[in-house]
């Protein structure tokens, strides 16, 4: 098969820049511990981070994030299949289930992060 | 006897990565996109005050046992599913060391390795306190 195959087809395309999806968001989770690790070398060492190279690095990662959050929630609906009463749950319930637990997961988060900064 | 037992191997430890894969995949799509935003773009602009902006904020919550716990079940579920994602990534892209068992040991063992220096990090950094 040819290297280039994936990008012959919007649907191969995709598929692949939904699997490239890790290489961004592993490097944001790196610097996430690099930014815990530097909470221990003390006030006088610690500066914020406000960097504008590293608010664009994230919205990259947000865009690539967020691809990755609606295929695989998606997919949820194919993948998990549960009966209550014999019946089986329609994949539609499944899905917007996982999207609300996203949000809610969302809220909780942004909360916890917020509340702390007061 | 033996020729199953010997099958059932392999098979055992492609459930242990698909399931962390799949974990992996389900909390890294609830959780990480809030945290780009607010720790990544608001906060950093100014637009909304977030924990890691100012030191002593920043200190408080990381000293907080179930934010060390949350943190290292997001991180440590996240590599698993970046190993094997990555490494049917690179296989697509015509890799196909990238399948072989050496290429396993190096990507699920660096996700081993990140998940200790998450520990080693979490357990160093911020003194524990539930205040």
């Amino acid at each position: 098969m040819p290297v280039d195959w994936w990008t012959r087809q919007r649907h191969y395309f995709l598929y692949m820049l939904r699997e490239f999806s890790s290489v961004p968001m592993a490097l944001w989770l790196i610097w996430l511990l690099w930014e815990i690790k530097r909470a221990g070398s003390g006030a006088a060492h610690y500066y914020p981070p406000r960097s504008a190279v590293f608010v664009a690095f994230s919205v990259v990662v947000l865009a690539f994030s967020l691809y990755h959050s609606y295929t695989f929630l998606k997919l949820a609906g194919v993948i998990i299949r549960i009966k209550v009463f014999d019946r089986p749950i329609p994949p539609k319930v499944i899905v917007a289930t996982m999207f609300a637990t996203w949000a809610a997961a969302s809220v909780v988060v942004g909360f916890v992060l917020w509340w702390f900064s007061r | 006897m033996s020729t199953e037992k010997q099958n059932s191997r392999p098979a055992l430890s492609h459930l242990f990565f698909w399931f962390m894969f799949a974990q992996g995949g389900v909390i890294t799509a609830l959780l990480l996109p809030v945290h780009v935003l607010l720790q990544g773009i608001l906060g950093p602009l100014g637009l909304v005050t977030v924990a890691d902006q100012h030191y002593d904020t920043w200190v408080e919550v990381l000293g907080n046992p179930l934010v060390k716990l949350y943190l290292l079940v997001l991180i440590m579920f996240a590599f698993f599913h970046f190993a094997h994602r990555i490494r049917y990534f690179l296989n697509d892209l015509g890799f196909h060391a990238a399948r072989s068992v050496a290429a396993e040991v190096v990507f699920y063992g660096g996700a081993v390795v990140v998940t200790l220096i998450t520990i080693w990090i979490l357990l160093t950094t911020a003194p524990m306190s539930f205040g």
